[in-house]
């Protein structure tokens, strides 16, 4: 059952659902030092002990948001560390909601989520809460450009 | 020694270890190749390792089974079972031997010769030694000393051998090994206690003193910096204990092969994983021993190129967060394009249609495919086909790099990239666009402070130049770099950091400040941010704030800093690569008494001293100064005395005797570049020459030093005893040394006259009642300031009242360096 637990935020108004076993903690996020050079998503780093975390700000990644404003949505002090291919990242979130189960697989919506939203999601799941869409977390991380990239190489 | 032996012997035992499975499966399929690979390598290893230490029969053993092995490799022999059995009872007997070589025993004589032959394949040797080792070969008991001598078997059975490994415990040191991954938990265990301890104490210096806390507190932190030092010392090595033993492998090496190789080592302090050293051990002594056997050449060819009889070769380590780059270049032939294309046509890895779509840089990089060698002749040295094919399996199995680049006729520079996960390096912390970044301290030269005026600093185009000690360097702004607003100081008073990078090229890097620098542990960055080729890592400061730390040598490559020959030894006429060629000679140059511009050859000066006047003695026949007790002969002093408290002096020898030389201003060291014209007037004038286009007059040191030169002789330091308790020995002793006094035992039983006796007033009158009062002069201290008038006694914290005391105690003999100097 423990594979069915997710984490519940709101990124960009909307409800999405993270599987709890890649969120390994929720912290309250400190200065951020940003990146220069790097993609808009990256907001920076931040220290988690003695981790340096890499923040995403997960709006930005979804290329939602006109680059520099980012506060087109409110901006919640907790941030979710998710680890992916041993690199450690804290998301930038609206809110962290909930922890809760899944009831039932992921499944599609006809007409899709909107080519944002289709790139990093794995599907709708149904919650106790409620419907989230359920997110793939490194087509998340790797940001709108990488994603972009890649599906030009791939054509 | 002792170290690169136990680890010799460690790393052995560890190959033979894991080899023995492929020695089993090898002898069940002789003809399976993946297994001949392994124990071939296996014995390259060992015949390697030998060319460090003296162990020719170790050396004559794996050579042996080394060439039967690459006969089977290149397919001129086909492995039978008596040549299985043959090159396992090397392997055995090599066993034997590392195991003695540890009990510090004698390896007992004889028997190799018999075992060497056992691999030829012809047949005479074949019938005896080999159906013995046949049979005793594949048994699991090392008792071959046996085999290739049956009827010796008694003397030397294994009994005598093996108990030895355990009978001397003090033979080796004893170590432990432990997987890295529980040193690395270990170790961010620590970091993560550190910050904790951080965060405690910011909330304790909320909360205010707190002395039954605080005292703990300190000791916590006391001993939480013992243990992170310790852990940290646990993975770390500086690469020096690799380098180190190099100098003496390269003499041997060139001996060997007659020729003329010069090292120079640079970046010895760079620290690494104890690991990572052990992983670049072999793949470097290969380079280093290809750039001998087939880089440098001869004395008498390079005469014919018009080169140096002598080649160079250079071996710089540079760190930069995750990666360290190890640079070995050399100064001989260069790589032959041709040759190699030649070869991989020759040998299938390439299609001559491949071959011309080439670039040359690509064809030399062919060098490190497996089963690649160009040497015509093989050599005790290198070249089979492995080596360089095995490099590069080597690093890329840590995730390192190797590359090659060459200059025909020039040279060759092979570039090793290793990967380090975790690491501490020493950093610069600096300010750009009012962030902070981090620099590994291995690439900063120097760091300039200045005005854009003293700096030279001009524009050309987009690109930024400096002036540096007369060269122009380009320079980055790194605010610029990051895309970041540079701050207003930056463009009027840049702070410049000089950065050199591993292939010998210079560049500034402007900030807006510099904050600290220290030891920095690396983290790395996320792939998405390694991306953009700006930083190596990330790391976190005293306070917990994550910094980044730059990748320098990819800064500079993406803004085309690397030279393209990327050799710095190839330029000798260019003024940076005269500065590592130590062909020119070097002078101190300065200005002396009469105001005239002077130089002294560089080796001669020792030391550049700063002396108060008095410490010159004039009394003598000829100047003498007193410079760290000892009495050395002056000269370059003006006739008329000197206006200044202190005077600088250029302290000289030649290797035994010293002499001091007074000057008014010493300016820097200067390059002896311009040619020398002899002036045989003045005596003391080796030659004048030219320095930025003035004349200069040279100091003629052998003129100097058969004139002035003497033997360095300790001053008589006047000598005195104080009182033995505990106040004398920690507050008074160091009052009197630094007043130029020699401490003393007073229980001498044969006491100097002059010898000054400081005693307690009350002491001195019990000694003085018994007859025993001291014989020289006496200085007697009284506990209270108060005293009657024209009382003897001086109270013991009255520091000028002492210091005269002492002076006029000393007064009576004749002044010191004076009476040294007839005595000398």
């Amino acid at each position: 059952m423990t594979n069915n637990l997710l984490v519940i935020a709101q990124i960009a108004g909307r409800r999405c659902a993270l599987s709890a076993l890649d969120v390994k903690s929720v912290i309250e996020l400190g200065a951020v030092t940003p990146i220069p050079r790097t993609p808009d998503h990256i907001a920076g780093i931040t220290a988690l002990r003695s981790q340096a975390l890499t923040v995403i700000d997960c709006r930005l990644a979804l290329g939602l948001g006109d680059g520099r404003s980012g506060h087109d949505w409110p901006t919640d002090h907790r941030a979710a560390v998710v680890s992916d291919s041993g690199h450690s990242y804290a998301l930038m979130v609206d809110a962290i909601e909930d922890i809760t189960t899944a009831v039932g697989e992921p499944g599609q919506v006809p007409g899709g989520f909107g080519a944002e939203w289709s790139r990093v999601a794995n599907g709708m799941i149904e919650t106790m809460i409620g419907p989230a869409l359920l997110i793939d977390l490194p087509a998340l991380l790797a940001g709108p450009d990488t994603v972009r990239h890649e599906s030009e190489a791939a054509l | 020694m002792d170290d690169l032996l136990a680890e010799f012997i460690a790393e052995t035992r560890e190959m033979l270890e894991a080899s023995s499975g492929e020695i089993v499966a090898w002898e069940a399929d002789p003809t399976d190749r993946a297994r001949i690979d392994t124990i071939f390598r296996f014995v390259h290893t060992v015949k390697g390792n030998c060319g460090f230490f003296d162990f020719p029969r170790l050396a004559d053993l794996s050579h042996a089974a080394e060439d039967a092995l690459a006969d089977c490799r290149a397919g001129r022999r086909d492995p039978d079972p008596q040549m299985v059995s043959a090159v396992l009872a090397i392997i055995d007997r090599i066993a034997l031997m590392i195991d003695a070589i540890e009990a510090g025993q004698e390896f007992p004589e004889g028997g190799d010769e018999l075992l060497i032959d056992a691999l030829s394949d012809t047949h005479e040797t074949l019938a005896e030694a080999g159906s013995s080792a046949g049979k005793q070969g594949s048994s699991p008991h090392l008792d071959e000393p046996g085999i290739a001598r049956p009827d010796m078997a008694d003397d030397f059975t294994a009994d005598r051998i093996v108990p030895g490994r355990r009978a001397d415990p003090a033979a080796a040191q004893r170590t432990i090994r432990l997987p890295v991954e529980l040193l690395d938990r270990v170790m961010s265990g620590v970091s993560d206690m550190v910050l904790a301890r951080n965060d405690l104490a910011h909330r304790l210096r909320q909360a205010g003193n707190q002395p039954t806390i605080d005292g703990p507190f300190e000791r916590l932190t006391t001993i939480l910096t013992d243990v992170r030092d310790a852990i940290t010392r646990m993975r770390m090595q500086r690469i020096e204990t690799l380098l180190s033993v190099l100098p003496r492998l390269i003499r041997d090496l060139s001996a060997e092969l007659g020729k003329q190789v010069m090292v120079d080592l640079d970046g010895g302090d760079v620290e690494l994983d104890r690991e990572m050293i052990e992983t670049i051990r072999d793949p470097l002594t290969h380079i280093i021993r290809n750039a001998i056997d087939h880089g440098i050449e001869t004395p008498a060819a390079r005469r014919a190129s018009g080169k140096r009889e002598i080649g160079l070769l250079t071996i710089a380590a540079r760190q930069s967060g995750n990666t360290i780059a190890i640079v070995i270049s050399d100064d001989g032939r260069g790589l032959d394009e041709e040759r190699i294309a030649a070869k991989a046509t020759a040998t299938g890895l390439i299609t001559a249609a491949e071959r011309s779509a080439m670039s040359r840089d690509k064809i030399l990089n062919l060098i490190f495919e497996p089963g690649f060698s160009t040497a015509e002749v093989v050599s005790n040295v290198s070249g089979r086909g492995v080596g360089l094919d095995v490099v590069r399996q080597n690093l890329e199995r840590v995730g390192g790099s190797i590359k090659v680049a060459s200059a025909p006729g020039h040279g060759t520079l092979f570039t090793m990239q290793i990967p380090l996960t975790l690491s501490i390096i020493a950093g610069l912390t600096v300010e750009a666009g009012g962030q902070r970044f981090a620099i590994p301290q291995s690439y900063v030269e120097e760091i300039v402070q200045g005005s854009s005026r003293a700096l030279d600093l001009t524009h050309m185009g987009e690109a930024a130049l400096v002036t540096f000690r007369g060269n122009r360097v380009p320079c980055l702004m790194l605010a610029e770099v990051l895309g970041l607003e540079p701050g207003t100081a930056a463009l009027r008073d840049p702070t410049l950091v000089m950065l050199r990078l591993a292939s010998g090229d210079l560049f500034a890097l402007a900030v807006d400040g510099i904050h600290n620098h220290g030891d920095l542990v690396v983290k790395p960055l996320a792939p998405a941010v390694m991306r953009c080729g700006l930083y190596a890592g990330s790391t976190l400061l005293d306070d917990g704030q994550p910094v980044l730390l730059l990748d320098i040598a990819n800064i500079a490559a993406a803004h085309e800093l690397v030279s393209e020959t990327r050799i710095r030894v190839l330029q000798p006429a260019d003024d940076t690569a005269a500065q590592v060629t130590p062909d020119a000679p070097r002078a101190m140059l300065f200005t002396d008494f009469a105001g005239r511009r002077s130089a002294v050859r560089l080796e001669l000066v020792q030391r550049i001293e700063t002396a108060p006047v008095s410490a010159i003695d004039l009394s003598g026949p000829r100047p003498r100064a007193v410079i760290d007790g000892m009495i050395l002969p002056l000269v370059g002093l003006p006739e008329t005395p000197l206006a200044t408290h202190r005077v600088r002096l250029l302290r000289l020898t030649d290797g035994g005797g010293e002499v001091l030389l007074a000057v008014r201003e010493v300016e820097d060291a200067v390059m002896l570049d311009a040619a020398l014209h002899p002036v045989p007037e003045d005596p003391l004038a080796e030659a004048v020459t030219l320095i930025d286009g003035a004349p200069v007059t040279l100091i003629d040191a052998h003129a100097l030093f058969a004139r002035f030169g003497a033997l360095p002789v300790a001053a008589s330091r006047p000598k005195c005893t104080i009182p033995t308790d505990d106040w004398a020995r920690t507050i008074l002793a160091p009052l009197v040394s630094a007043a130029g006094y020699e401490i003393v035992h007073s229980d001498d039983p044969d006491p100097d006259p002059t010898t000054i006796a400081i005693i307690f007033d009350e002491v001195y009158e019990v000694a003085e009642a018994l007859g025993r009062a001291p014989s020289g002069p006496v200085i007697r201290l009284r506990d209270h300031p108060d005293a009657p008038k024209g009382c003897a006694t001086i109270y013991r914290y009255d520091r000028d009242g002492l210091l005269a005391a002492l002076n006029a105690a000393s007064r009576p003999s004749a002044p010191a360096p004076a009476t040294a100097g007839e005595r000398a």
